[in-house]
């Protein structure tokens, strides 16, 4: 059984946010969720000042705090390493995410997608009201619903539960890629098994020395940063004296 | 206040409104959810959480104190034994509608049963917390029928203390094992958690005996008097323990460098200070028990309804300072979306079911005394004594301190 991690590369990465865009799009996230996210950090004083960007999403740690609270093991762990979770089996008591370390998971606190269901035009007698457009387009939930995360979730998950990205196992399950991977268009993300040591993610890590968030907790994140993009340069001196 | 008087129809009449209020409100969170509350990523728990915990935790100390006489024998608190029982039960009663309110899915809950996860502190302390209320009914039906001897009638005695003293520990453990979360993390919440069970349990016996006393006007003999200052020297006592506990938990916050601690430093006092003190323990702690250090102050009644009150009261306050001051700053991506640091302040929907919980609690004591015989202990050939001179040695305990 393979055991799947990310590798993310910081030097390619961009911050473009096209992972969390495409995120939103092939799961249907609610507005007010983030599935797929980032840290952003500005550090130094004027005029010596650097932005730092670190793309997030869920661990799918191996020790997952949110496995070991859930009352119900509507979270859950796959033999293939991802942290799932079942709404089916959820209560909404918002353990996991109050334990969780990095910040990835949400709780629907309302309906989702409520926009869409909204009958007032922005146009009187000019533009359709949210709701005739979901009509038109025959869609479910949003105009770009994507039926295909159907397969292993529920395509929008109910208000009263909580959800977080799952490595999009059900492309992963037909052999595909997650889609913020797909989606990158500077190929900074890599997606693997961690078992097989000729994948790439396998190779990246024997390469360079990644780091991940919060290692000290030791939930053991399966999703490693390697490099970083930096073009300043350091003149030699005398210890700066 | 007896039934078909004017003040009973009033609080009856209270206690329906704010029930009505409760289900409606119980209907709209049903069917808009809990953005209703004022809660959001950040602080994900609040009042309706934090008043679940202060209400168990008052159960678990009733349940604590009713020990006293039902599994420890001691005879002369065998006439208060029956309505520690069945205000343990009404209070829990009140915490699940608290908590019930609280969860985004409550018809889901019986996958607690047919899918329990054994690692998860929340997982035990609802199955405790659920045993703890069956065992109590069982107890509290074998005392109503004179069973106060049989084995079984003390083993459920037994069991329903020992689950009384493991809840509170669960319930710390929900905070004490979230890695994620240094200032909850480890074993020192659950400590704190058993003993603010035993604080606000002995608090609600006193300030309820107390106030019951002068609703119906009850003559109180002087051995009743003599157990009520008994009952305060022990509030004194637990009082003592958690301030103890409590400042050497404020000294040591205060002087480490940690940088979550730092951060919930500046947003730990949401009630404000006097003296740099946090104000809910100034005035729900350190001034109660001050006032139970003095003895004339301690077996007044006013003296032990008003500190009784503060310590009561005080123990949620300090509940909520904890449970806020924790999640006052996001965790990772999430400060992207929410800022720094967050406040917080209950909705109106938050306040209704504390409302509603609050009100089933109280309409169940009420049905408690009108119905149920709570001053009763039928079988029991020790409540003579209670009633009679105390023993010159049981009069010296109280009078010594």
């Amino acid at each position: 059984m393979p055991r799947y991690a990310m590798v993310i590369d910081l030097q390619r990465c961009v911050g473009c946010g096209a992972c969390s865009i495409a995120c939103r799009n092939e799961n249907n996230v609610p507005d007010g969720i983030y599935w797929s996210n980032k840290i952003t950090e500005t550090v130094g004083t004027f005029p010596h000042v650097r932005y730092h960007y670190i793309p997030t999403l869920c661990n799918h740690c191996e020790y997952a705090p949110c496995v070991r609270g859930c009352p119900t093991k509507a979270m859950h762990k796959l033999e293939n390493g991802l942290t799932m979770h079942d709404p089916s089996k959820c209560i909404g008591c918002k353990y996991c995410e109050f334990n969780c370390p990095y910040g990835v998971i949400y709780f629907n606190w309302e309906s989702p997608h409520r926009f869409w269901r909204e009958t007032v035009s922005v146009i009187e007698n000019g533009t359709a009201s949210p709701k005739e457009m979901l009509a038109k387009v025959g869609s479910k939930a949003t105009p770009y619903y994507n039926p295909e995360r159907e397969a292993t979730l529920p395509g929008t998950r109910p208000k009263g539960v909580v959800e977080k990205c799952t490595f999009c196992d059900h492309r992963v399950k037909k052999g595909e890629l997650p889609y913020c991977v797909e989606a990158c268009p500077a190929s900074a993300r890599v997606f693997g098994d961690l078992k097989d040591p000729n994948s790439q993610v396998s190779q990246l890590l024997g390469k360079f020395r990644p780091f991940r968030l919060r290692e000290q907790l030791g939930t053991e994140p399966h999703v490693f940063y390697i490099r970083g993009y930096n073009p300043a340069q350091v003149a030699p001196s005398k210890g700066g004296v | 206040m007896k039934r078909g008087n004017r003040l009973f129809m009033v609080w009856i009449g209270i206690l329906g409104a704010a029930i009505i209020a409760g289900i409606v409100t119980a209907v709209k969170l049903f069917i808009e959810g809990h953005g209703l509350f004022n809660t959001n990523d950040v602080i994900i728990w609040s009042l309706p959480l934090g008043v679940y915990i202060f209400l168990a935790l008052a159960s678990s100390g009733l349940t604590l104190l009713a020990s006293i006489p039902l599994v420890f024998g001691v005879s002369r608190y065998e006439p208060f034994a029956k309505r520690l029982v069945f205000l343990a039960i009404a209070t829990l009663c009140g915490a699940f509608v608290s908590i019930g309110l609280e969860l985004g899915n409550v018809w889901n809950m019986f996958y607690i049963m047919l899918s329990p996860n054994l690692s998860s502190p929340i997982w035990w302390m609802g199955a405790i917390y659920s045993v703890e209320l069956v065992l109590l009914i069982v107890k509290f039906w074998r005392i109503s029928v004179g069973d106060w001897e049989s084995p079984i009638s003390k083993s459920v005695g037994v069991v329903s203390v020992f689950c009384a003293l493991v809840a509170p520990l669960m319930i710390g453990s929900i905070f004490g094992i979230t890695e994620s979360r240094v200032t909850y993390f480890g074993p020192v919440m659950s400590i704190y958690c058993l003993l603010m069970a035993m604080l606000s349990g002995v608090a609600l016996f006193i300030l309820y005996s107390l106030i019951l006393q002068k609703a119906t006007g009850e003559q109180v003999t002087r051995a009743q008097m003599v157990m009520h200052d008994e009952l305060a020297l022990i509030l004194k006592y637990v009082a003592g323990a958690v301030l103890v506990f409590t400042l050497v938990r404020v000294a040591i916050e205060s002087a480490t460098r940690v940088p979550e601690f730092l951060m919930i430093r500046k947003y730990e006092h949401t009630f404000g200070t006097i003296l740099g003190l946090q104000l809910e323990v100034a005035l729900g702690l350190v001034l109660p028990f001050l006032l139970l250090v003095f003895k004339a102050v301690r077996t007044s009644w006013a003296g032990k309804v008003v500190a009784s009150a503060l310590l009561f009261f005080g123990t949620l306050g300090m509940h909520m300072e904890i449970l806020i001051s924790g999640q006052s700053h996001p965790i990772g991506p999430k400060a992207e979306q929410f800022g720094e640091a967050l406040s917080y302040g209950p909705s109106v929907w938050e306040w209704l079911v504390v409302v509603f919980a609050m009100a089933v609690m109280l309409l169940l004591y009420t049905f408690g005394e009108l119905y149920l015989g709570l001053e009763k202990t039928t079988g029991r050939k020790t409540v003579k004594v209670a009633d009679q001179p105390i023993p010159s040695q049981q009069m010296r305990l109280g009078e010594n301190r």
